[in-house]
């Protein structure tokens, strides 16, 4: 694996809403790379398509048209499993509502990705309690999600995503539903992360948190606009 | 046993029926019902018919074939050629023995005579067994104390009688019975014998059903033939044959049939019973009720699954959010799919266990309610465990594609 290969690399994007009169078109052609440790706010107001884009790039949802890929692996045309295995090994998702399941217990959580990579079952508890300390909870392993704080259900849904050790830690509004200072305490968690060489693309409508990134992008109407380089 | 992903599969399914307790527990509990009351019904149908087949074999064996005189009547009037007839003989018996010579292992003859029986303590008009052949055994009769006949006996028509439990008591109730002689119409009988008591109640708390077989007084046939009721024909009042082979007695009955048709001038003046027959076609009616009550289990089972299929309904949005962060995770529509079947499977599985236990505790206590003994048979057990897996299964198959089929973008948007 050479670590000049760009984690994302999307050319002439395109997403279509709907069909003939009712069309929407979400995204118009978007062009954008992500290179490895890179840490990128995708920024824009409401209805701009970067959750479109945020989907796309998550492999959740497919472009209509152009090319994507991820790591090196196009995505198009592949088929449902593959796109799913690919979620599993080289996406980490954090979500703004947590999308933690309510039931099961923290560990549990964050063992998921490791049960659907195949990963033995004495192993995945080692691993999903080494990732909880390092975001900082080790001692809530055994509850449910309820008894967390904000803050701390996002901590978890990190470490979820952390799992696999993906190559790409996707994140929307991950502030969104956190108070001011949890929510800073999150995004050093982030700051972190890519400190240490993740890379990561950040989802959100708030300029304060685009400015702790390395790079803006941001989307109007379904297509780049500026796409201006900040100072590490 | 299992591979080590399904061994995975179905220690993460139980992982998650554990969390959702509430919603699992409504779910087993269709099955349950399907289950229990397949197995029950079936036990108590088994219960009752085996009680009734302990009754045939008590009587002396199922195996049997009884052939008695019968009124050929037409129009009232019995016909000349019947008229002419000399009834059922004890040739009949010989021939049709013969006739089944490497078939049946055994034949008695009945001739039956009323008269007053007296002794120190009664006197009372009774009837009268002469008896001849395996009387005994193929009607179900053992000797207690005393004696049975010999050869002698039987041969030269000695005046020898074996009482029932309730004939002995009610002429001798006290004191030795053996050697004590009873006058029978005019002949001096010597008691060599008696009976033990034949009991059966069908349910514990009815009466005795054979009470009247404890009312016999059994004498040689020749006896009766001889000094009672007899005729220089030999006629006898009942012939039995027993065999060693339930299946040939149809084609036996066939050809004693035709044997006795022939020495009675073509007149149907004679009953051939078929015990076994009467008891296939009891079975038969008897499969009646296994089938209402497979159909009522089966019915159980449909409701069931409309229970798991609305409780899935009920709980949809928690299910999609879910399928929707595990898609999200890494899970693929088969692993989705996969997962609710391996789900379903231990749902149904446990379902089932609990549901052969209600089962069995809910025929134990209809059958001690009947006051009949618990029969059950391994196949019910199968047949319920098959019916609620099969139903199980099916119920889970739809909302399994369902979830698989979701897209994983509007799972996690789903509200």
């Amino acid at each position: 694996m050479t670590t000049d290969r760009p984690i994302i690399e999307t050319a002439g994007l395109t997403k279509v809403f709907g069909a003939n009169g009712t069309a929407v078109h979400a995204l118009r052609g978007i062009d954008l790379t992500v290179a490895r440790g890179e840490f990128v706010a995708l920024v824009g107001p409401s209805g701009s398509g970067k959750s479109t884009l945020m989907a796309i790039i998550g492999c959740l949802d497919s472009p209509t048209a152009g090319t994507y890929a991820i790591d090196g692996v196009m995505v198009q045309g592949l088929s449902g499993s593959a796109l799913a295995r690919i979620r599993n090994e080289k996406i980490g998702f954090v979500f703004q509502s947590y999308n933690l399941l309510p039931k099961a217990s923290i560990v549990r959580n964050v063992e998921l990705p490791l049960l659907y990579a195949g990963v033995s079952r004495k192993e995945r508890r080692r691993r999903a309690l080494e990732l909880l300390e390092k975001v900082g909870i080790p001692e809530k392993a055994n509850v449910l999600p309820a008894v967390l704080s904000g803050g701390q259900r996002q901590r978890v849904a990190i470490a979820r995503a952390l799992a696999n050790t993906p190559a790409l830690l996707l994140a929307d509004e991950p502030t969104g539903a956190l108070d001011s200072k949890t929510g800073e305490e999150v995004l050093g968690l982030f700051q972190e992360l890519n400190r240490q060489g993740n890379t990561v693309v950040l989802v959100t409508h708030d300029p304060h948190i685009a400015s702790l990134a390395q790079r803006k992008v941001e989307l109007r109407d379904g297509l780049v606009v500026s796409p201006e380089q900040k100072a590490a | 046993m299992f591979s080590g992903a399904f061994r995975e599969r179905l220690f993460e399914a139980w992982v998650e029926i554990r969390e959702n307790l509430g919603r699992s527990t409504l779910q087993t509990l269709g099955v349950v019902l399907g289950v229990a009351s397949v197995l029950g019904g079936f036990s108590i149908s088994d219960s009752q018919r085996k009680r009734s087949d302990e009754r045939w074999v008590k009587l002396g064996g199922m195996d049997r074939m009884s052939v008695q005189p019968s009124q050929a009547v037409k129009d009232g009037q019995p016909t000349a050629l019947q008229n002419a007839n000399l009834g059922l003989r004890n040739e009949d018996a010989v021939e049709g023995e013969g006739l089944g010579a490497t078939t049946t292992t055994g034949v008695s003859q009945e001739r039956r005579a009323r008269a007053r029986v007296r002794s120190a303590y009664a006197d009372q008009d009774r009837q009268i067994t002469g008896i001849g052949g395996d009387y005994m055994a193929l009607n179900g009769y053992t000797v207690e104390k005393g004696r049975g006949f010999t050869a002698e006996d039987f041969g030269d028509g000695r005046a020898v009688a074996i009482l029932g439990a309730e004939s002995a008591s009610t002429f001798f109730p006290t004191g030795e019975i053996v050697g004590q002689t009873v006058r029978v119409g005019d002949i001096p009988v010597v008691v060599v014998g008696t009976f033990s008591e034949k009991v059966f109640r069908f349910r514990e708390n009815q009466g005795n059903q054979f009470w009247w077989r404890n009312r016999i007084i059994a004498v040689p046939s020749t006896l009766v033939a001889r000094r009672m009721s007899g005729d220089k024909w030999q006629r006898v009042d009942r012939v039995v044959f027993r065999f060693k082979d339930l299946n040939v007695m149809e084609k036996f009955g066939d050809g004693l049939s035709s044997l006795l048709l022939g020495n009675h001038r073509q007149q149907e003046d004679f009953r051939i019973d078929d015990i076994a027959a009467r008891i296939r076609k009891r079975r038969s009616q008897g499969d009646v009720y296994n089938m209402i009550f497979m159909l009522s289990g089966i019915l159980s089972l449909i409701g069931g699954g409309m229970v798991n299929v609305n409780i899935q309904m009920a709980t949809l949005k928690e299910r999609v959010r879910e399928v929707g962060v595990k898609m999200a995770i890494g899970a693929s529509g088969g692993e989705i799919f996969k997962g609710f079947m391996t789900e379903a499977l231990l749902i149904t599985t446990l379902g089932s266990v609990v549901g052969l236990l209600g089962g069995v505790a809910f025929s134990k206590v209809i059958t001690s309610f009947l006051q009949i003994p618990l029969f059950m048979q391994p196949v019910s057990f199968i047949w319920a465990f098959v019916l609620a897996s099969g139903f199980g299964f099916a119920f889970a198959l739809y909302p399994a594609w369902k979830a698989s089929r979701l897209s994983p973008m509007e799972a996690l948007r789903y509200e």
